[in-house]
């Protein structure tokens, strides 16, 4: 119970957990329509995750100052890339959020000549703008990794006795120039089992590698750049948003910076 | 601006700037009721209270686990009267919660068969008995720092020199009364923690009393008590110091 406090003292966390019950009634109504099940409890289902959609973008409000201030934040971070990439995700963010916002205001009335069409469509836009440099992000810390892998094999072997035949390539050299496709096939295989290896030893990157790609479905579904339908969007937002609610219960396995 | 994020990033900040905004939205209806060109603005008011009311009631999904772990501290206290004040008022919390949860449930056709307004009723009267039992804490609280200052010397001569001073002919009549309302100042003016927990109790009870039908207030002053309840529920939590222990 003790951690249940703690869990539910985070407006963050619960945020979580309504956006993984929101996606599950998502992916459950998908399911039970395929079944054809009752059509009262298919309303239930689709109510209910209008209800927490709609509740979620209310406890969202205010959510755009706490992603200016991440991003003020991450101007000061020493490493060029990261700086960057981290700095245009939270800009992103925010402004995802002041149209999520606006959005809000326009289906509970408050503005109600709003275009919330218009609105929505924006907002997705930014927030995968924010998801695609956060995938960014991640591909260039996996770059760092193998690189800094590849060099610890290389002094392994170097000290050793038996110097090794093939020099172990780092992510960004190409694979030797020759028209033999095994040797691709072999240099593709080498990276894939470093992508793998690292990964292995990386938990938290491996997790917002992972949430980041589940999560990146959302709005390519909803801004018709890659529809894939309710049930594959639902599983996507309940994986995602379980690894989310996992970082937030073991804090170790949070992407830092 | 740290301050702010510190306070949203909590639940209980964000439910307590929610549940101050929503007050005041119903200050303002009530204030505006008989303004016929702010018809429009009355309206949108109205709606957004009754959106913060629904989202705030989904967002208290859960607290009920927080009431029973309070209890479950409250029923180690050593002083008798605190340890039963605070238990019966947070199992009375925690009973307020499930009701709560229930209504929530059944607005949005989770539990198709449960009376949304006797539910609702239940979770009035279980916050009302929570608000008593912590208003009566509060009570002990001062009463016992009342009977600490009165023992205390220096405090005896401020007593007399305030009672020689007074020229007021209802105060030279009845001395005790002038000396009682005086120490209970003084009390609640060097215990600031007390005092506000004290405020807060007392004008969150008009809301219970109101829904109860015990004693009908008009909408304007359910308003104003519930936002100046939220405005020091926001206080204690982004000062500490503020909030009254245990």
């Amino acid at each position: 119970m003790d951690a249940w406090v703690r869990f539910n003292a985070q407006s963050q966390s619960k945020d979580r957990l309504f956006r993984a019950a929101q996606y599950a009634c998502m992916l459950l109504g998908y399911t039970l329509h395929k079944s054809k099940a009752a059509a009262d409890l298919l309303k239930t289902l689709s109510d209910l995750e209008k209800h927490l959609s709609l509740t979620r973008k209310f406890l969202r409000l205010g959510n755009s100052v706490e992603a200016l201030e991440a991003a003020k934040r991450a101007i000061h971070i020493s490493d060029g890339v990261l700086r960057l990439c981290l700095t245009i995700s939270h800009l992103n963010k925010a402004m995802y959020f002041a149209c999520d916002n606006v959005v809000w205001a326009g289906k509970t009335g408050l503005f109600s000549k709003v275009d919330q069409q218009k609105w929505s469509q924006r907002s997705f836009r930014y927030y995968l703008f924010s998801l695609l440099v956060s995938l960014t992000r991640d591909v260039y810390e996996l770059c760092l990794l193998m690189d800094s892998d590849a060099r610890y094999q290389s002094a392994k072997t170097s000290s050793s006795p038996n110097p090794s035949h093939d020099p172990p390539a780092d992510c960004l050299s190409s694979p030797i120039t020759s028209s033999r496709p095994p040797l691709m096939w072999a240099w593709l295989l080498r990276h894939f089992r470093q992508v793998i290896t690292v990964l292995q030893n990386n938990p938290p990157l491996l997790l917002d590698l992972l949430k980041n790609s589940c999560d990146i479905f959302i709005p390519l579904d909803r801004l018709g750049i890659y529809p894939t339908g309710p049930g594959f969007v639902g599983a996507c937002g309940v994986t995602s948003s379980v690894l989310a609610i996992l970082a937030v219960t073991h804090p170790w396995l949070k992407l830092k910076p | 601006m740290d301050a702010v994020i510190k306070l949203t990033s909590q639940s209980q900040g964000r439910d307590r700037i929610f549940r101050a905004t929503q007050y005041a939205c119903a200050l303002t209806v009530y204030l505006l009721r008989n303004n016929s060109e702010r018809r429009d603005l009355v309206d949108k008011l109205k709606s957004l209270e009754k959106n913060m009311s629904a989202g705030r009631k989904l967002f208290r999904l859960g607290n009920a686990v927080n009431s029973i772990e309070a209890a479950k501290r409250s029923i180690q206290l050593s002083d008798r009267v605190l340890c039963l004040c605070l238990t019966a008022a947070n199992i009375n919390r925690t009973l307020y919660f499930i009701c709560d949860n229930l209504v929530w449930a059944r607005s949005v056709g989770l539990l198709r068969s449960i009376d949304k307004d006797r539910w609702n009723l239940n979770a009035s009267r279980c916050y009302f008995y929570s608000l008593t039992m912590n208003l009566i804490r509060d009570v002990y609280v001062i009463l016992q720092l009342m009977v600490q200052r009165r023992k205390d010397a220096h405090f005896k001569q401020k007593i007399e020199r305030h009672l020689n001073e007074s020229t007021e002919t209802a105060e030279v009549i009845i001395p005790q009364l002038d000396a009682f309302v005086f120490v209970l100042l003084e009390t609640l003016r060097s215990h600031p923690t007390v005092a506000l927990d004290t405020v807060k109790n007392i004008c969150d009870l008009f809301i219970p009393l109101d829904k109860l039908g015990i004693y009908k207030f008009n909408a304007g002053v359910v308003g104003f008590c519930g936002f100046i309840s939220s405005l020091i529920g926001i206080a204690t939590l982004a000062q500490p110091s503020l909030r009254i222990k245990p």
